[in-house]
């Protein structure tokens, strides 16, 4: 089974450190959501996915990734 | 901690508190004298009204007033929780059936206030258990993902 893999802390970081809570407003979810999110512990529907991308400006496929295992 | 955990764990001990009140009421006074004693009555109806009055004003008022507190992960875990509101439901009828199967069995009836006592302890129970399971369901993505 794959698994989906994201760059979230490290695109918040080229973005002037962009703060977790600040993301999380931008994206319309909560700060826990972007911390679980960030350690990997949950899948983020398709449109909270877009949301994220479109927080930094990038397309879907720099935030996330799908990685065979 | 999210806000729809704090709440559940706030609702979840206030919810407890009210339990047990509702028990000591039950086992200081004599059940057979809830049919006749107005004030046990009242007493026991504030106690087990307030529980779900907890619930519905920590939980469900999140849901319905504060949509930014609850995001896609928190209503996940939400619609999960009634998993663990059946399973304690079915669990406490058994209880109940067994216990008071054993009790009155030769006598073949049981006192009325039994009734009563039913329906009061599944709705508690039912309260108690939808905070109990938006908790585990929070401690399970944090472990589990």
């Amino acid at each position: 089974m794959g698994r989906i893999e994201n760059r979230i802390r490290r695109l918040r970081f080229d973005h002037n450190e962009m703060t977790q809570e600040e993301l999380a407003n931008r994206a319309g979810c909560t700060r826990q959501t972007i911390i679980a999110l960030e350690q990997n512990k949950y899948v983020p529907s398709i449109e909270l996915a877009f949301k994220i991308a479109r927080a930094f400006s990038v397309p879907l496929e720099e935030v996330f990734q799908y990685e065979d295992s | 901690m999210a806000p729809l955990q704090k709440r559940a764990l706030i609702s979840l001990v206030i919810g407890l508190a009210l339990a047990i009140a509702l028990i000591v009421v039950f086992v200081t006074r004599d059940i057979n004298a809830y049919a006749t004693d107005l004030g046990f009555r009242l007493i026991v109806y504030a106690l087990w009204v307030g529980v779900p009055v907890v619930y519905l004003l920590l939980i469900n008022l999140t849901r319905l007033t504060k949509l930014k507190q609850v995001d896609e992960r928190d209503r996940l875990i939400m619609d999960r929780a009634p998993k663990i509101q059946w399973l304690s439901v079915i669990f406490t009828l058994v209880v109940w059936y067994t216990v008071l199967n054993d009790l009155y069995w030769d006598q073949g009836q049981l006192p009325v206030v039994y009734l009563t006592l039913i329906l009061i302890s599944t709705l508690v129970i039912s309260a108690l258990a939808e905070s109990l399971g938006i908790l585990i369901g929070y401690w399970r993505m944090n472990r589990n993902g």
